[in-house]
């Protein structure tokens, strides 16, 4: 039995070792990809250079000291290794694609170069010209190109890589009163973790003792470090700054916000962008196409020049030039560099698609809760006939006791150290609080609780109409009968909206602010914000009503907190979602932002469209490049050499753009 | 219905990927697969009924390597 129990101990930590392992394999296949190709490249130079330095020899300076026939077979036996050796791996994949039909860029090198290599053998029995160097030559620059675009891909993903091995390796859980460092692997759901300043938060938790501040900017890409108390929630892979935190682990492996972020960008990889369609077609019957031109160009050549050395030569750099790789390489390279870009900020792209629509959206509906404002009710304003502090002081003991958000604001803003006393305290339900603080008969609510309890708030009636005209909920505080001021409530604009929206509206969107609000606390929070235009009234499954109404006039981004206005999100043509800061609403949103605020939306906003411009800009040179070479090729005005670099740089070159989008500021 | 993602070696140009989609597609019960050249990953969305190893003889068949295989 305890036999039994031991071996599922071990598996139960053999299969979580391995779901945490799954991140770390991710760099090795790269690496060990770009070290393959500059073994390849190493060796294939270290024989075609001397073939070089002969074809040199024997074809521009025509030195004659060896034989033809000894040129040929120092080229046969030099140009072996590099074909048969360092370039084994393409001969034979592209020679399997070619028996399986399933071509790949593999079976045009390979058919080229083996074609080239044996007209060398041949030109010892026939009167043929002898391409076996120029083959070496094509394998050489081959796998160079191969190393320099896996190099250039490598950069491509740094930021995404970067998120993979974010996370902590090691944390320190405190049993009983001892402390213990173990394996990131073995945290269970429930551990006290110690981190000291300058560590990882190890996994998602809540502060249970400390205060400390947070870097979170790796993760949500807040740049302000996050201050964190007792009941804070914090995310893994943050760094604790300068407290020592004591966390409880809420959340542990595939459910933490990291490999949330980290699963997100990822599938977010395989995403299609429409534009890439006609690409996609080209480049899946590119290689049979290609094969059967160089077919016609060969029987072309042939029938019309009556030179089988020329038409060999035409045929070998049509399959040589052709790459459908840049095609292939134009959209994905541009999108993991813009989407690398975005996670680095807090900026999740789900959808391909999002980036090639944002381009045409003209109007952005904000939902006003939690997304234009904090969501939570602040004080904004007090104005009181007595000292601010005794106001504050009475109202917060009495507030202490309801659970109403209103109070709970109120409380928030008085800090109190100590609270007085109260007895008999009752809720007055839509109106107010009433009880005995001290030894002073307090009422706190609003007009409707003065009226009723024959109080007189004449001398605060100017104030407290301002106060409801610009959105505030006003409260009135009555002691022993007599009003001694009012607290403004409202839910306070995030620090960012303003700036956000004001940047939109110049950028020349039209911007719309969508709540369930009256119309005239609505407005005034449009107003704060510079949204012009307002939409109230509306029910929360309304909400995608309304945008489908808006969406007869333009095309829509929505931007809303991905629960409550998920169908909202869906309608639009381009969702945005907000999170929360340590939820992230996965299934809503083509786009995601990790933090809660509106700069995230402008930032969202450029960067699908520099992606996007990076995208059209890497099709077009695809395009350019193989519908000017291949003709070339065809008509036999390309060396084979010269095309075979042709189309090394052809897909470096699209690689290499696509990392120049991080250049772009966003 | 399940998804699952896979770990493909070996891919090195566009129409690698391509061929590996079409491959996997080909299985029966497979819904949808999508291959990312720069992940080195399939998804693929497929019914129940569906193996890991008709999934693996898939990439193979198309001449790459499924190195590992997970289900969601």
């Amino acid at each position: 039995m305890e036999h039994e129990h031991h071996d599922m101990h071990k598996m139960k930590h053999e299969m979580k070792e391995h779901e945490m392992d799954e991140h770390h394999h991710e760099t090795p296949v790269e690496d060990e990809e770009i070290r393959d190709w500059k073994k390849k490249m190493v060796g294939a130079w270290l024989f075609a250079i001397p073939i070089a330095v002969l074809m040199f020899s024997q074809r521009i300076l025509q030195i004659n000291i060896i034989s033809e026939f000894t040129y040929t077979i120092l080229f046969v036996l030099l140009g072996l290794p590099v074909l048969f050796v360092f370039g084994w791996s393409t001969i034979r994949g592209g020679m399997r694609g070619l028996f399986t039909f399933y071509f790949n860029m593999d079976s045009l090198i390979a058919l080229g170069t083996l074609v080239a290599y044996f007209t060398g053998l041949f030109s010892l029995l026939f009167p043929i010209q002898d391409y076996s160097g120029v083959a070496a030559m094509i394998m050489a620059f081959f796998v160079t190109g191969k190393y320099v675009e896996a190099l250039a891909r490598g950069r491509a993903s740094q930021e995404i890589k970067k998120l993979l091995e974010l996370g902590a390796k090691k944390a320190r859980i405190l049993k009983g009163n001892k402390e213990t460092e173990v394996d990131i692997s073995e945290i269970n759901i429930g551990d006290i973790l110690i981190v000291k300043p300058g560590e990882k938060i190890p996994t998602d938790g809540i502060v249970i003792k400390g205060e400390s501040s947070v870097d979170e900017s790796m993760v949500t890409g807040e740049s302000l470090p996050v201050e964190k108390k007792k009941g804070s929630n914090v995310i893994g892979a943050t760094i604790n700054q300068d407290g020592i935190l004591y966390i409880k682990a809420t959340k542990i492996g595939k459910d933490t916000f990291l490999a949330h972020i980290i699963k997100l960008v990822e599938e977010a990889q395989s995403e299609k962008v429409p534009i890439q369609v006609l690409a996609d077609k080209i480049t899946s019957i590119f290689v049979p196409t290609i094969l059967v031109l160089a077919l016609l160009t060969f029987g072309g050549w042939f029938y019309f020049s009556s030179n089988l050395s020329r038409a060999i030569a035409a045929s070998v750099s049509v399959l040589v030039i052709a790459c459908p790789c840049a095609l292939g390489l134009a959209t994905p390279t541009a999108l993991m560099v813009g989407s690398g870009m975005g996670a680095k900020r807090g900026i999740l792209i789900r959808k391909g698609e999002a980036i090639q629509t944002m381009r045409e959206i003209k109007i952005i509906v904000f939902d006003k809760t939690g997304t234009i404002t904090k969501g939570k009710p602040e004080v904004t304003n007090i104005n009181s006939s007595v000292k601010e502090n005794y106001l504050l002081e009475i109202a917060a003991s009495l507030e202490k006791l309801s659970e109403h958000p209103i109070a709970k604001a109120i409380v928030e803003k008085a800090k109190l150290k100590r609270y007085r006393e109260v007895k008999n305290f009752k809720t007055l339900r839509g109106r107010g609080v009433e009880g005995k603080v001290g030894k002073s008969d307090v009422v706190i609510g609003n007009r409707t609780l003065m009226n009723e309890k024959k109080i007189s708030f004449k001398d605060f009636n100017n104030t407290i109409e301002k106060f409801e005209s610009e959105g505030r909920t006003t409260m009135i505080v009555a002691e022993n009968g007599k009003v001694i001021g009012v607290i403004a409530v409202a839910d306070a604009l995030k620090d960012d909206s303003v700036l956000a929206v004001a940047s939109l509206n110049k950028q020349g969107y039209e911007t719309i602010m969508i709540t369930g609000d009256n119309e005239k606390t609505a407005k005034a929070i449009a107003k704060e914000a510079g949204i012009s235009e307002v939409i109230a009234n509306v029910l929360p499954e309304d909400k995608a009503k309304k945008v489908e109404e808006l969406q007869k006039k333009a095309m829509v981004a929505f931007v809303g907190d991905g629960i409550n206005d998920a169908p909202a999100l869906k309608q639009s043509n381009v969702g945005i979602a907000m999170g929360t800061g340590t939820d992230i609403a996965i299934e809503s949103g083509d786009i995601v932002l990790a933090r809660g605020s509106l700069e995230g939306v402008v930032q969202a906003i450029n960067l699908s469209k520099a992606t996007f411009k990076k995208i059209k800009q890497n099709l077009f040179w695809a395009f350019a490049y193989n519908t000017i070479a291949i003709p070339l090729a065809v008509a036999g005005l390309l060396h084979p050499i010269v095309a075979e670099i042709a189309m090394a740089l052809s897909s470096i070159t699209v690689v290499t753009n696509a990392n120049l989008l991080r250049r772009k500021k966003i | 219905m399940k998804k699952a993602k896979i770990t493909i070696q070996g891919m090195h140009c566009a129409s690698c990927a391509s061929n590996i989609e079409k491959s996997l597609k080909k299985v029966s019960g497979v819904k949808n697969a999508n291959v990312s050249l720069m992940m080195k990953k399939g998804y693929v969305e497929c019914d129940n009924s569906v193996s890991d190893e008709d999934l693996k003889k898939a990439v193979e068949r198309a001449g790459y390597r499924a190195v590992s295989i997970e289900k969601e």
